[in-house]
């Protein structure tokens, strides 16, 4: 039998194509970063608002929480289920994730300043999310670096 | 270079270690792809077998096991196709399932092999597939199939009587 597969590999890797684009990996990373964000963002608005708010005021707020949400789920799920982040993407994941934070915590601390609700709450949920980011990007580093030295020995072993 | 050492090159993100991985292994893949499926259906699941693979590659944790880990996501692809073939499998193992010999060894004909390979069971057929064809040990083979080793020698036995009795069938002499 001399029957033989009908795809190449430069057929299946071009199929491939749009699982391991940059295209996709900057897509699921942006939706990923502004849903969180944004979701941040809205609560921190929502929570400081001054005063009792009229029901049409509360239902926009969590309309805009649910549609940042549903961007961070999307992101998500396209980060853990459909897009392949090896070892360098998800370091600079992790550093974007970590900028992202730093940026998100800093400007719900200022509007939560100005509006005079006072800081504490804003730094703390902020510090939770920059400390995670920051967990994420040391273990991401790890990894990167656990696999370059297995990568080191096993080219040393091979040049032996 | 080593299957091993291409697999931590594609996990940091080498896309030409991949393409290589990929190279090396397309054909054995789809061997056992084409023997456990018919050839219309090969392709697809093959690509559906190496999209998986693509997406589950960073979260390998051994990449000196890439063959079996590889064998598993291609088994589940056949399992999905061949799901009620499988559910009527039964382990119904017979007294008479220690061979004293191999038909496999012996058949120099690989044509006549194919040929009766696909006459086989599922299971008979899966497991001559990846012992013979893709040479992998009987450890390997009871990882990929999620069962002990045990079963999978008396299934090797098996599949290697009704292989013998097929071939008997068919007039060859081994």
């Amino acid at each position: 039998m001399t029957e033989e597969p009908r795809l190449s590999a430069q057929d299946i890797i071009d199929r491939l194509a749009p699982v391991l684009s940059p295209r996709v990996r900057i897509r699921a990373v942006a939706a990923l970063l502004a849903g969180v964000g944004g979701t941040v963002f809205v609560g921190t608005l929502w929570w400081s608002e001054p005063g009792p708010l009229p029901g049409r005021t509360h239902l926009a707020f969590a309309l805009f929480t649910v549609f940042c949400l549903a961007w961070a789920t999307y992101g998500g799920w396209l980060l853990t289920r459909r897009v392949p982040l090896f070892a360098t993407d998800l370091v600079i994941a992790a550093w974007i994730g970590l900028a992202a934070s730093l940026a998100t915590t800093a400007v719900v601390t200022v509007v939560a300043v100005q509006r005079g609700t006072g800081a504490g709450l804003a730094l703390a949920v902020g510090g939770v999310f920059v400390a995670v980011a920051l967990a994420l990007a040391v273990r991401a580093h790890a990894r990167r670096a656990a696999l370059l030295r297995r990568m080191h020995e096993l080219t040393g072993r091979e040049e032996r | 270079m080593t299957d091993e050492l291409l697999v931590v090159r594609a996990q940091l993100g080498e896309r030409a270690a991949l393409a290589e991985l990929l190279a090396q292994w397309r054909v054995p893949v789809w061997t056992y792809v084409r023997r456990m499926l018919d050839a219309d259906r090969a392709d697809d699941v093959t690509q559906e077998i190496w999209l998986a693979v693509v997406r589950g590659l960073p979260r390998l944790r051994e990449p000196g096991r890439f063959a079996p880990w590889l064998f598993t996501i291609a088994r589940r692809s056949v399992t999905d196709r061949l799901r009620g073939e499988y559910a009527r499998e039964q382990e119904t193992l017979a007294a008479d399932d220690v061979a004293t010999e191999d038909p496999v060894e012996a058949m120099v004909d690989r044509a006549a092999l194919m040929n009766v390979l696909s006459e086989l069971p599922v299971l008979e057929r899966e497991i001559l597939v990846l012992f013979y064809l893709e040479d992998l040990s009987v450890e390997e083979c009871a990882y990929i199939c999620r069962t002990p080793a045990g079963t999978v020698k008396s299934r090797l036995s098996r599949a290697r009587r009704l292989l013998r009795e097929h071939l008997k069938e068919k007039g060859y002499r081994p």
